[in-house]
């Protein structure tokens, strides 16, 4: 097997993305990923970043740079949807990811990069934490309704 | 990647504009959906934008490493003339792209599909803009003897029917072609654009990168929309069938397959562009990468249809039917093997390139008999396209070339003529019209309305 590349996100992915999603969760939502991944592409194509390993797409992350979100003025690297293939894992895919587009967000003028996690997703938070982010003196709130 | 934005001079401006009232009138439509159907995106701009932090060496071919020219003047003749071609082309097909998705882009089912083919025109608008910015920026005199206000003449004038290459040449039948079309033509254009990024040319390679960034929602826009069509195809919807997208995609894939120039195993082509550092890929390499990608897209289209069929079954033994049904073309558990979206092979139905004017079937059988070769490719294509003339003309080309009435190089030349072609339209002059308009006793520019 060979080492997974890293590359930018097409319309193509779709359906690899969708089948990881389905394999995390349980659920297809293709419809969902259709959705999300025209979001991405037509916005800044060059951004959402997967990795492929022998013709196969084993990971995904899906980000921007926005302003304005939360009284955050700056420019602002959001990290929103990623994951890697259960059977991928362990070979540090998900840090090429993240290192892929931390680079973007870099050229676009971000200077810090956001994400938020489920206090529920400690594996999720582990890996984050290992690349480098901590917690935010932000508050998340909500409201049931 | 930064980039900056550039206006054309005014009277080439406004021949944009002109040309756009006349050919794309649904062009204001788009700033009173653009909220709706884009929230929070960039607003659209009618400029030309070049991409700052590209390199300024030659990347192929055998001047690696010299600097890249910023005017023709500094490229060697054969190259500014392969470049200048290139950017006609270019130019050609964006602008015709639109002249035929205005024709069915009225009739799309789906809000957010017309929406998205709006968008999709319009960014092509932006790019004939950018090839004719290519045109009029500099000094091509020691290229082209023809003044650029001509070079942008002949570019507006033409219609349907008279663009440079034959996938801009026919008609649209229905909205399921303005998204096959997104899908297989533009992707094409993906292709050429990504080649380009390293021409030798300066200011041709920093048009691309604005170029395919917009170019990525182009293909998402046909994509999209086929994998809902196929998901409603295999739950019974009366008005989508797998036929009508299969026929649609012979139509369109045969012609993209054509847009890479002579792809004869044996004819070296495209081999030029890369030895002069225009491109980065033969016409054939680019070919077979672009059919690897189609027979993807393909696939992906098929699983999503037998996961619909078979909602029941597990995604891996979903994939599984599929490849079964695919490898030994059977009928099984309800997925039958000819409603699943298939590739011809690349010499069927071709008037250029490997197989033209030859009689190889849809899945690379050989024929003997051109009536019964006709009869086999009209099977395979729309109804309506099936009876226009852009087919009748290669029916009669094939009948001649294998009765010996007509040499297959010269019924490789030939085109179908279409009514329109050298019409009256009022466009083929509009770079003059808005000059001396501008420059009228007034001293102010008013729309023309001819």
């Amino acid at each position: 097997m060979s080492e997974a590349r890293i590359r930018d996100l097409t319309e193509l992915d779709i359906e690899g993305i969708t089948r990881i999603d389905e394999k995390i969760t349980g659920r297809y939502a293709p419809d969902v990923w259709e959705q999300r991944i025209v979001y991405y592409i037509r916005r800044d194509p060059e951004a959402p970043k997967v990795a492929e390993q022998d013709g196969t797409v084993v990971g995904f992350m899906l980000g921007e740079v926005r302003g304005g979100e939360f009284g955050l003025d700056e420019p602002t690297g959001w990290i929103e949807f990623f994951g890697v293939d259960p059977s991928a894992r362990g070979a540090g895919i998900g840090g090429r990811l993240t290192e892929a587009l931390l680079d973007h967000f870099r050229s676009r003028g971000a200077r810090i990069a956001r994400t938020m996690v489920a206090a529920r997703d400690r594996e999720i938070d582990s890996f984050l934490r290992a690349m480098g982010f901590a917690p935010a003196p932000l508050t998340a709130l909500e409201r049931r309704l | 990647m930064s980039e900056k934005r550039l206006e054309l001079p005014r009277a080439y401006h406004e021949a944009v504009v002109h040309w756009q009232t006349h050919n794309f009138p649904d062009y204001p439509t788009l700033e009173q959906v653009w909220d709706r159907y884009f929230p929070r995106d960039e607003p659209f701009c009618l400029c030309a934008k070049a991409a700052d932090g590209m390199s300024d060496v030659i990347e192929v071919g055998e001047l690696v490493g010299q600097p890249k020219a910023t005017r023709p003047a500094d490229l060697a003749p054969e190259a500014a003339h392969i470049l200048l071609g290139q950017i006609r082309a270019q130019a050609s097909t964006e602008f015709g792209s639109i002249q035929q998705h205005t024709g069915t882009f009225e009739r799309a089912a789906d809000p957010q599909d017309q929406a998205w083919v709006l968008r999709v025109m319009a960014e092509e608008l932006r790019h004939g803009y950018q090839m004719i910015h290519l045109l009029t920026s500099t000094d091509w005199s020691p290229v082209t003897d023809i003044k650029a206000a001509d070079m942008v003449e002949e570019i507006l004038n033409m219609q349907t029917g008279s663009h440079v290459l034959a996938a801009f040449n026919l008609e649209f039948d229905s909205f399921v072609d303005n998204v096959v079309f997104a899908a297989f033509i533009d992707r094409v254009g993906k292709y050429q654009l990504t080649m380009q990024k390293v021409s030798a040319y300066q200011p041709y390679a920093t048009s691309m990168p604005p170029m395919l960034k917009e170019e990525a929602f182009h293909l998402a826009a046909g994509v999209v929309p086929l994998r809902r069509w196929v998901e409603a195809a295999a739950k019974g919807d009366a008005l989508l069938s797998m036929d009508a997208i299969q026929k649609s995609c012979t139509k369109w894939l045969v012609r993209g397959l054509e847009m890479f120039g002579d792809d004869r195993p044996d004819s070296h082509g495209g081999e030029d562009s890369v030895r002069l550092g225009l491109k980065d890929m033969t016409n054939r390499q680019a070919q077979d990468a672009y059919i690897a990608e189609c027979q993807q897209m393909l696939d992906d289209l098929n699983e999503r249809y037998v996961r619909a069929k078979r909602a029941d079954l597990s995604r891996d033994d979903a994939a599984a039917l599929y490849e079964r049904v695919k490898r030994e073309r059977t009928s099984e558990a309800g997925v039958e093997w000819p409603d699943l979206l298939r590739l011809p092979d690349r010499r069927f139905f071709r008037r250029r390139g490997e197989g033209a004017f030859e009689m190889w079937g849809f899945d690379g059988e050989e024929f003997r008999e051109p009536e019964a070769y006709i009869a086999h490719v009209a099977s395979h294509l729309p109804e309506a396209y099936r009876a226009s003339v852009d087919v009748k003309h290669w029916a009669d080309m094939l009948r001649k070339v294998h009765s010996g009435q007509v040499t297959r190089k010269d019924a490789i030349k030939s085109m179908p003529r279409l009514a329109r072609v050298g019409g009256p339209c009022p466009c083929s002059r509009s770079v003059r019209w808005v000059v001396e308009d501008v420059a009228g006793p007034s001293g102010e520019a008013s729309r023309l309305h001819p």
